[in-house]
This record gives C-alpha cells, structure tokens and sequence, in this order.
C-alpha cells in the first residue's frame, strides 16, 4: 500500500505517524544499544550487566503478558478438544459400536470340544464335520423384507389377546398362505418361526448377520478396512473350504460381500438400489432358479442362494398396505409351491426375510416391525420334529417363540455337515434337530453343547484380542463361565436340565455381546449431542466476548500517550495487562468444572450403586468432566454479558457468515443436500465473492476499489476453476462426471494431469511472491523461503509424481517397479524433512520480512530521517506479521500437495491463492474482525476437501496415501499421511485462520492475539456447528434406509475434521502465532 | 463503510419517483399482476420445454417491460419533478421529454440491457451452472434476468458511471425500479435452493427454479422497494 496523502489512517497504511513513531522508536533504540555495545566493546566491557532500561523492562513484561496469555488461549482451545472429542466420545458410543473381526477360522478337523459320542466318517465334508451330515444340497431364499405376519393367516392373528391393529385384513394380510399351510400340514417337512433381526435392519448388515452367526455393527475394524467383503469366518467360506459349489441369484449386495464365491456361469445379480423397480429382480430370480431344480441342472451345483427383492421395493415405494403388495406376496407364494414341487429328497428348502418393515414400508431401525422376519425351513425327507405337540401351530405372533437370526448359521451348518464358522454366537434351531422320534433331548442337548462350545471359544478369543481381562468376571453368579461349567458338569443323563444349562450360557453370552457391540444407546448418545451443543454456546460466547466492534483505529497520540502511561505505571510497579482476553477466565472456569465434574460424579454414581464396571468409572468421570467444565464456563461466560447484548449477528456479513454455517447444518438433514455439499460450497464460496465485489465497489480510493473487485473476481473464478476437480460419490451419477483419476474404474491420474506438479513449481512461488509485493514485504528469509526452498520441494513434487505416473503407466520397461519405487520414496521424505523438519525451525528463528535500509535516494515507501541525517527505509513494515506468519502456511502447503495426487495439488495451490484473495479482500474491506473471515476459510476448507478427490463415504478415503513416503505400513506415520492426505484442505484453512488478522498488520498493533482467539473460535464454531447438526441428523435418521451410505459417513467426516482441526489449531496456528509475535515483538517491541 | 453517516445529496442519487401521470400509479400495479399471471400461465410450457419457452416469452417480456417503463417511469435525462434546487451542471431537459423520444429511449435501453446477457450467464456459471451442457438454458434465463431488472435500470439511469457504480455496488437509494433489480436477483439466488433435492420433479431442471425465483424476487423487490423501504440503502456492516 503506497500513498503519498494521508487523509485518515487506514489499517495497513504505512505511512501513519503511528508507523513512523514505532519505526523511529525501534531505530533509535537498535541503535542506541549499538552505541551502548560499542562503548562497552571500546573499554572491555561486552558482557556485563546491562544498563537499566525502562523501555526494555516494559517490553519483557509485556512478553510475559503474552506468554501468560497465550498459555490461557491454547487451554482454551485444549479444552474444546476435550469437548468435542467427549461428545463425540459418547455420541459414537451409542451409536456406532465396533467390533473387532478376528481372522481365526474353524475347521472340519477340529471341534471346539471332543464329540461325545462319534459316527462314521466323523471330522470329514463328506460325513460331517461336527454332527452327521443331513442334506447333501440346500436352496436358501431370501424375500427381502419378509415380515413374519406376512406369513400368517389374520384371524390367528386377531384372536390375540394383546392384538390392537385392525380389524379387517390389510393388503398384506393371507397373500403368502404357503408356508402356514405347510407347516401345519406337514409338520416333518416344515416349520414356520419369528425370526428376529438384529438392528441396524438394513439388508448388507442383515446378510453379514446371517452368513457369520454374529452381530453386525456399523465399523467391523478387522484388516482389511477400505473393502465390504466379509473376511470373518461364515457360512460361504465354510461352503468354499469344503468344496461345495455355490450358486447366487438375485441382490447383487453379495457380490461385494463374497467375491468370487459363486459358480459363475449360473449365478445371476441383479441391482439392488433400484427402489422404484419391483420385477425385473424377482422375475429373473424366478426364470434361473427353476431351471436349476430340474434333473439335468441338479449336478451343478451344491447351495444356491435365492435373494428376491420386490416384496422390500413394494414397501419402500408403496408401503405394506397397497395392492402391489399384495400382487407380490401372492407371485411369491407361486414361486415357492413351484419350487416345492421340483424338489428332492436330499434338498433342504430355508425360506426367510432379512428383516420387517415398519409401517411406511421402510426399515434400518430397530423397532418391532422392522426386525421381526419370518423363518420357514422345508424338507421333504421328514426330519423336522417339536419339542412339545403345542408347537406344531406356528405362534400367532413374533412374540412368541422368536429365533434369532444368528441362529441360522449353526443350524445350517450342521445340517450340512460343516463346522460352525469361528465367529457364531447363535443356537442351533430346536426342530431342526428333534428328530421324528426318540427322545428329543437326547439328540438336541449334544448339537447345542457344540454350538454353545464354539461360542465360548470365540469369547475367549475376542477377551483375549480385546485385552480384556477374563479373571475378574469369571467367578461371578450368572456369568457365562458358571453357567459353562453347570452345565458341562450336569450328568448326561438328564438330557432336558443339561439342554436347558446350555441355553443358559447361550443366552447369557449374546447379552453380553449384544451389550457390547450392536444397540442404539439413545441416553448415551443425547448426552453426546449435548456435549457438542453446550460446546457450541461456549464457543460462540467465548468469541462474541472477545470479538471487538471494529478494526482498530490508529491513533498516534492516543499510541504515545498510553506508551508514557505505561511506562509510569511500570516504574510504580502497577502496570496492568490491558489486551487480556476472557481467556483466563474461561480457562479458569473450565479447569475448575473439570475437576469438579470428573471427581463428584464418579463418587456419585459408585455410592448409588448405579455402576460396577471400572470402564463405566471411566465414563462416568469423562462425562462428569465435560458437564462440569460446560456449566462452569456458560455460567461465567453468560454471566459476564451485559442486559442486552445480543448474539444474533448485527451487520449483512455477519448474516452471511449465519446463513452459510446454518443453512448447511439444515441441509445435512436431507440425503441430497449432503450427496451435493460441492456443490452447495462452491454456490456459498460464489456468494461471498459477489458480496465482496460488491462490498468492493464501495471502497472511495480508487486503488484500493480496483484492488478490492480484483481480488473478488480472482477469489470467484479459482473458485469455479477447482470445482473442475471432481470425485463424484456414487449417488450422484449420472449427474456428476469424476474428473479426479483418469476414468470413472481407475484410481490414478490422468496422463494430462502430470503437467500441474510442473505449472505450480513454477507458478506458485511467483503467485505469492505477487501479493508480497503488495506490501514491499518479499524482503528478509521470502526470497530463500518462497522463491527457493518452496520452489525446489515443488520441484521435487514433480519428480516424484512423473516417477509414479511412469510407474503407473509403465512407461519405462526396464525399470523394475522396485526400483521406481525406492527412487521416488526418498524423495518425498526428503520433501517432507525440508518442509515439518527444516521448516519449522527456520521458522521459529525467522526474522521479520522487511528490510531496514539506509539509503540516499528518496523512495515512496516508509521512510524517516534518523538522528544521523540519513534516509531510513522500512520495506514491508506494513504486512510484518502477515508476511512472516505466511511461512509456516508454505510448509503445510508443501506438506499437503506432497500427498495429493497431481489433481489435488492443483487444487490446494488454488486453495492457497484464494486464501491470498481472501485476506486482501478481508483487509480492504475492513472485515478482519469480522466473523465472516474465519467461516468463509472453512468454507474453502470443506470446498477443497472435495475437489482433493474426497467425498463423505469410507471408499473415497485415499489410502494408497499411506505409501506416498513409507515402504510399508508403519505406526504412527501411516495414519497421519492418510489424515494429512484427507483433511489437507481443512488443515490448510486452519492454520491460515491467524492471518485473517496478522495479514497487513503492522507491528505494534494491540490485542493481536485476542484478535486471533476470536478468529480461531469463529472458524472452530464453523466446523462445530457442522459436527453438532451431522451428529443430530445421524442420530435421528437412524432408522433412515440412507442412514449407512449418508448419514452416517457424514457425522463420521464431519467428527473427524472437527478434531483435526481443533488439534492444528493448538499444534499449528496457535504456536506459530506465538513465535510470530515474539519474533515480531524482538524486532519493533511490544504495543 | 466509511461514508454512511449522512450522504449529501449532490453525491448520491435520489430514489426514482413515478411519472407524474394519472396512469403511471395505475399500471405500476398492473404490470407485477401481469407478470405473474403470465408467468403463472407459461409455467406448465416452461417445465415441459424450457428453452423454447423462455425464447417465445422474451418478446412479449420485453413488450410489457417497455410499456412499464414509458408508462411510468421517468427516462434518463427528464427528471418528472425538477428538483427544487436546480443542480449545477443539469439544465431542464423538459424539451425532450416528448411522447416520441420515450420509446426511443426505451428501445435504446432494451438494446444496451441485452449487454448483460453474457455477464449474467457467467455469473451463472461462476455460482455452479454447467457450462458444457444447457447453454441455451442458461443464456436465456440471463436475457430473462436481463429484461426483467437490468432494463428498467438502464432505461432510468442511462449509462452514467456514477449512478452504475451505486447500483452495481447495491448502494442506490430503494425505490421500485431498485428494489425490483435487486429482489429479482436475490430471488434467483435462492431459486437454487431447491434443484439439488431428490424429488424428482419436472420442475427442478435448469433453470425452471432460477426464473421462477427471479419472477416472484422481482415482484417482491418491486412491491418492497415503491413503499416500505422507499428512499432506504442497504449497508453491509
């Protein structure tokens, strides 16, 4: 900013007597100090004691002021980390429970436990492995979405005691009569029974449920992470191991899961996403599976599995109570007389629904329509048998009588003469196993000890896996260990009492697990959620309380006057810290809430007895700690508001900074918002930019007008120019076009794209070094920092991306990939050891970028005659924080275009010009205090993330990241590339928050750190608000059929960025600004 | 901003009053009922063919949009009520205010708002629009744009920098004209807000929601701007 008049001070303007004050100041005091030194130096005297200097001692108080108050603002920040990870903590502890997969596999040679009595060929495929071996080949059908009052007639359904529905059929009522007839007909060929899923009741979970025999949760952390296919232990692979061939037909969901499990050439998939569609599965499911029952096709293959999905779309689309409803349940009522009738003897028939629907026809959650399916098994060799002759009726209800559905594995695999997969937990089916005659009990109690046996291993496998310690639990009254043991030590004889024991231990257990692993916890996660909203109050309390009402003035005399003040009251010793923000005071409440919470409530909860496990302790006391701490800080911080001062935002940009926080959070509630955030984000990133062309325009100096629309237009079109780089999520087909890798099936770059490495090492460093000129501040370490060291780590990016597109496309033959790889790996380590190691060093030692020179010549920039009579000249005086703080942003920027592909270092180079944009506009605008900054920066932020080839949802994590610089996998380093790969953009934008107010500052200037408090905690208020609206919408669409593909991905990005971008803040933004400050501080003193 | 206290009055411009005839305050009503009932009409056209639609209505938009403007409005350069204090450096232009020249201007200021078309559509284009497909689509939803705020303004304000500058920077004092400009822009703004949802509705499809937005933004802003905000100037902060 050049200007020869000045009419009123301006921020930035350099030539304000303010400027020329501090400059003079710092001169004459560097130069006294020589004068002193030189003395000093004359007589011997170098190092001894200094003089006393009242300037001097007034600048290390107040760097003591600084520190003080910086170690507040950072406990500020850590706290909120505590926060938001608390809330998320519990949030996700109902919500999302894992569960750990373990590799172990079962096998046809070794039981759990040595049979108790052995037939012929016991321990082979062709025998049976655990039990003797029933059916030689079975067909199992899946009628997605088959609710178990589908199945039975209405009026043993009304006459129900409890029964309160309607009084007349329902379209859905008596259409599928089969399988009630049948049962009651034929009790040896059939059964009919609840069949109880086990929440979340959406068909992918469903099917892992019924292949492993366990509970599904949302995140089964196993090995391999990226995939869907089931690696576990199941059915399939037990199938596969034993040599059976295995037809598929119907819902292509099994594809992913069991990849290459099916006999190609008769297996059929059809999509499933197809909601609006009700034939085109079911019909071809009907066409191949009749065909395979006939004598000629029967060869082929040994399971085939059936999985018809009109009766789900009818419920979706119409709802149960609709005609098409009933046109379905009738077509399969058709189909399953058809295959009965082309059955054979050795065939078993299992027939069953993978969960209910709710009223509306849809499912995911867990109420009782949803997870009550119904189970029908038919066989026409006769070996079903009942318990009890009452049992022959199906139960009129699924309350009555229910089968888990997990109980389907073991019974399957025992009938077919295969072991029990690892994994299983559930039982072995009573009629299934009763025989015609005998007694029952006799031929039921040892199939269940196996069962129950299997289970107890896998227990001790997973305790043992999980660390967790099995000794202090085992002795315990009702535990599963006493139960094993009764009923392991029960004399044989009793058959009926040793069933029951093991039952009881079955019971037991899947409690236990189910508590583990698979439930809801709403109470646990509306404590999350409001975690995160008292988060939010704080945080927008903390940063309206420390946000001032506009840009500081200049006020020269006012600067003078207070200096001579301060300088009084030092030598009275009563000098004060006048710039403090509410930080100590909220770091203060919040420790004190802290400790207060996390010791009462743990003390609380032991002497009311409500908890027992030392884990619950834990909880108790990170819940306590947070509420504590929360309460304490709203009631300080509201407390210290005066009568009206008003929340809501007072000026258009403080509206526009609401809408686009507030609106989005609004959006995440609807799939579609969220399937187009890009979008959305470049549509808000668009606004901004027109509002600030138009703000612009405004702006009386002509220079400064221009300047302003400039920037506004650049800020707009590179806007637009990176929402080229696109990586579409599969809900956006056939509207969104991926540009990201080179087609739509590969994940490496297009050949073209090796071109941009090259365009930014030469363009970048130029483009920066562009808007340091803007303030003369390309001065001091710019010129090495940017035009070379960036330069050269740019190049050495190139490098490496041509070496891995050559590796890619095997451009040079001789070259062994091995070596390509061992030539670009040290290279990108040594990109990031100039960039983390080097970097950071230089730039706690960094001097200011200006330069003082004397010169004759007189120059239009800031300059001073000094007490010698030669012209001063200050470069860069006015941009002095900015320009040096803007160093560390160019190490993160190397940092994060080294782990993105070429598209996405593309995108992050606009990302950091637009920041540049921004911060001009910012300044120009006198918007620096204004909250509109800091959002628009996580608007770039989240915009960016995108356009570096990231979408909400699991797949589009880029893990190949992970061996950008590593050969193989390696702890810690692995996950930091990939997070650095993912949240890069987001981590750019954080750390660039602090030069929303150090860019075009001057030094010297007042409350900087205050200032950067506020904008810090404008921007977290962004990002938690964003967490805070994904968690709510996650937790009450949970029932929502897009609750697995949207939702929930998004809650879990959305959690993710939100503590990435608390800890950068601390780590990064925060520290660097005190390094800055100091270092400004050395050179031109304290304000 | 810097100078919001109190503008003098030789710096910015006046509202714009109506022409002071018996039926400029008639058909000022009659031209939002007019568009909306038209457009009400065209709408089912518009969402089964959108680009022969928005083509046929241009014309007959451009015919009210002029009849608006020479019924009511003072052209550039005639001022319908001489301000008290003649302003140094204007004279009466009252000569030209003749019933020949206002359809000239009229026709002038049609001419020069088509100017716009390209700068709206890239603008259009810079907030999401696709740029390889539906160019026609967008381009005529810019000319619709166009005739409906940008026409009006250039027909009152001629092309003098000063007063361009106030209204680009959307700092023009309201009045109807303005307020129309800026509700028919605001409106298409948020028109869209609903094209991302997954209803599948005919309506949704580009630009249907953007020139239904700017129709309703339009009548809004003009309605708002004649009488509740009349005289008023939006501040940023």
């Amino acid at each position: 900013m050049v200007s020869q008049s000045i009419p009123k001070p301006v921020p930035g303007n350099i030539n304000s007597i303010a400027a020329q004050y501090a400059r003079a100041k710092a001169l004459k005091d560097a130069e006294d100090e020589a004068k002193v030194k030189d003395i000093l130096k004359e007589r011997g005297l170098d190092t001894p004691k200094k003089p006393w200097n009242p300037v001097e001692e007034l600048n290390e108080k107040k760097a003591d002021y600084f520190k003080k108050e910086w170690g507040w603002v950072v406990g500020v920040f850590v706290w909120l980390l505590f926060i938001h990870a608390s809330g998320i903590y519990f949030f996700t502890k109902g919500f999302l429970l894992t569960r750990l997969v373990l590799d172990e596999k079962s096998s046809c040679a070794e039981p759990p436990i040595p049979l108790l009595s052995s037939f012929p060929g016991v321990g082979t495929p062709e025998a049976g492995c655990w039990h003797p071996k029933t059916f030689e080949k079975a067909v199992v059908i899946i009628i997605d979405a088959l609710r178990y009052d589908f199945a039975i007639p209405f009026d043993k359904i009304s006459e129900v005691e409890s029964y309160s529905g309607p009084r007349t059929p329902q379209a859905f009522h008596n259409a599928l009569p089969f399988l009630y007839e049948t049962a009651v007909k034929e009790p040896q060929n059939a059964f009919l029974r609840p069949f109880i899923a086990d929440p979340p009741t959406t068909t992918l979970q469903r099917l892992k449920g019924l292949t492993t025999g366990t509970l599904p949760t949302f995140i089964d952390a196993g090995s391999n992470f990226a995939g869907e296919a089931i690696e576990e232990d199941n059915l399939l692979i037990q199938l596969r191991d034993a040599g059976r061939r295995i037809v598929h037909l119907g819902d292509d969901t099994w594809l992913a899961l069991f990849p290459g499990y099916f006999e190609p050439n008769i297996s059929r998939a059809y999509d499933s996403f197809n909601v609006p569609d009700l034939h085109t599965v079911d019909n071809g499911v009907t066409k191949h599976i009749l065909p395979l029952l006939s004598p000629e096709k029967k060869g082929l293959w040994d399971v085939t599995f059936a999985h018809f999905l009109g009766v789900d779309h009818a419920g979706h689309r119409y709802g149960p109570n609709h005609f098409a409803m009933t046109a379905k349940l009738q077509q399969m009522d058709d189909v399953l007389r058809k295959i009965v009738a082309a059955l054979d003897e050795e065939t078993l028939l299992v027939v069953m629904g993978d969960h209910g629907m709710d009223q509306k026809g849809d499912h995911g959650g867990e109420s009782d329509d949803e997870v009550e399916a119904a189970l029908w098994m038919y066989s026409k060799k006769g070996v079903f048998g009942r318990t009890d002759p009452n049992y022959v009726t199906p139960p009129p209800t699924a309350k009555i009588r229910p089968v888990d559905q997990i109980d389907l594995v073991p019974t399957l695999s025992l009938l077919l003469g295969l072991p029990i997969p690892f994994n299983n937990l559930g039982k072995p089916i009573e009629e299934a196993f009763t025989g015609k005659r005998g007694s029952v009990w006799d031929s039921l109690a040892p199939v269940l000890r196996m069962a129950a046996a299997g289970t107890k291993r896998y227990q001790s496998a997973y305790y043992r896996a999980r660390g967790i310690d099995e000794a202090g639990i085992k002795t315990t009254e009702g535990s599963p260990h006493v139960l094993w043991a009764r009923a392991e030590g029960s004399p044989s004889s009793a058959s009926k009492e040793r069933y029951q024991a093991f039952s009881n231990f079955q019971v037991e257990t899947l409690r236990i697990f189910r508590d583990l692993w698979a439930r809801f916890d709403a109470p646990c996660m509306i404590l999350g959620i409001a975690i995160l909203a008292a988060g939010v109050a704080s945080l927008i309390l903390y940063a309206n309380e420390n946000a001032q009402d506009g840009p500081e003035v200049d006020a020269p005399e006012l600067e003078m006057a207070q200096r001579e003040l301060d300088l009084k009251s030092l030598s009275n010793g009563d000098l004060v810290n006048r710039d403090e923000s509410t930080s100590r005071k909220v770091g203060l409440a919040a420790l004190t809430g802290t400790l207060i919470g996390s010791l009462s409530a743990p003390i609380f909860a032991a002497i009311s007895g409500r908890v027992t496990l030392d884990l619950d302790l834990l909880n108790v006391g990170v819940g306590g700690a947070a509420i504590g701490g929360l309460l304490c800080v709203i009631f300080v911080e509201a407390s210290a508001r005066t009568g009206f001062s008003n929340p809501m935002p007072t000026t258009i940009w403080g509206w526009l900074a609401f809408i686009f926080v507030v609106c989005q959070s609004v959006g995440f509630a609807s799939n579609s918002y969220t399937i187009w955030e890009d979008s959305i984000l470049l549509f808000f990133i668009s606004t901004f930019g027109l509002v600030a062309a138009i703000s612009s325009l405004r702006i009386e100096r002509y220079t400064d007008r221009t300047l302003g629309v400039y920037h506004s237009v650049v800020f707009v079109a590179l806007g637009w120019l990176a929402s080229f780089s696109k990586l579409c999520r599969e809900e956006q087909m056939p509207y969104c076009q991926s540009t990201y890798y080179a087609s739509a099936t590969s994940s490496t770059s297009a050949t073209w794209t090796i071109l941009i490495p090259f365009i930014l090492a030469i363009g970048l460093p130029a483009i920066i070094k562009s808007y340091y000129d803007g303030s003369r501040s390309y001065e001091g370490f710019a010129p090495v920092w940017i035009g070379w060291a960036f330069r050269l780590g740019l190049i050495l990016n190139a490098v490496y991306w041509i070496i891995d597109a050559a590796d890619d496309g095997a451009w040079i033959p001789s070259v062994s990939q091995q070596t390509l790889k061992s030539v670009r790996i040290p290279i990108a380590q040594t990109v990031f050891a100039m960039a983390i190691g080097g970097g950071s060093i230089a730039f706690g030692y960094a001097p200011p970028c200006v330069s003082i020179s004397t010169t004759a010549a007189p120059t239009p920039s800031s300059q001073m005659v000094n007490s010698a009579g030669a012209t001063v000249t200050i470069l860069g005086f006015a941009n002095a924080h900015g320009s040096r703080y803007f160093l560390i942003i160019i190490n993160i920027i190397l940092c994060v275009v080294m782990v993105q592909e070429t598209m996405g270092a593309g995108a992050i180079a606009l990302m950091a010009w637009q920041i540049l944009s921004l911060l001009e506009i910012l300044d120009l605008n006198s918007l620096t205090s204004s909250p509109i900054g800091p959002v628009v920066l996580a608007l770039l932020g989240s915009f960016h993330f995108f356009k570096t080839g990231h979408q909400a949802t699991l797949p589009s994590i880029q893990w190949d990241s992970a061996f950008i610089a590593l050969h193989k996998i390696r702890y810690p380093w692995s996950p930091l590339l990939v997070a650095l790969n993912s949240f890069g953009a987001q981590i750019l934008a954080v750390a660039a928050v602090p030069l929303v107010v150090l860019w075009k500052q001057r030094p010297r200037r007042k409350g900087i750190l205050r200032s950067v408090a506020t904008a810090m905690a404008w921007h977290i208020t962004y990002y938690a608000v964003i967490g805070l609206a994904t968690t709510m919408w996650a937790g009450h669409l949970r029932r929502h059929l897009m609750l697995y593909r949207i939702f929930s991905p998004k809650f879990m990005t959305a959690a993710a960025v939100l503590l990435v971008v608390d800890i950068i803040a601390i780590l990064v933004s925060l520290t660097a600004v005190r390094f800055n400050s100091l270092s400004i501080a050395e050179v031109f003193g304290w304000a | 901003m810097s100078s919001t206290g109190q503008p003098s009055p030789s710096k910015f411009s006046l509202p714009i009053e109506l022409l002071p005839t018996g039926l400029a305050p008639i058909f000022t009503h009659i031209h939002p009922v007019l568009l909306l009932s038209a457009y009400y009409l065209r709408f089912p056209a518009l969402v089964a063919d959108p680009t022969s639609t928005l083509l046929n209505s241009l014309a007959p938009l451009a015919v009210v949009q002029m009849s608006y403007a020479v019924i009511c409005l003072p052209a550039t350069g005639t001022s319908p009520r001489p301000p008290k204090k003649a302003k140094p450096g204007s004279k009466k232009t009252n000569t030209n205010d003749t019933s020949s020249a206002k359809p000239l201007t009229a026709f002038l200021a049609l001419l020069l708002s088509l100017l716009s078309i390209p700068v709206l559509a890239a603008i259009q284009v810079l907030f999401g629009a696709p740029i390889t497909t539906h160019i026609p689509q967008t381009l005529l939803s810019s000319a619709h744009l166009a005739l409906l705020a940008v026409f009006p303004l250039v027909y009152v304000h001629g092309s003098s920098s000063a007063r361009w500058r106030e209204i680009i920077s959307v700092y023009s004092p309201i009045d109807e004209v303005f307020g129309a400009a800026v509700g028919c822009f605001v409106g298409a703004w948020l028109g869209a807000v609903p094209i991302p949802l997954d209803w599948d509705r005919e309506w949704q499809k580009w630009p249907v929601t953007i020139v239904t937005g700017a129709y309703t933004g339009y009548v809004v802003g003009k309605l708002a701007g004649g009488k509740l905000l009349k005289g008023k100037r939006i501040e940023l902060d």
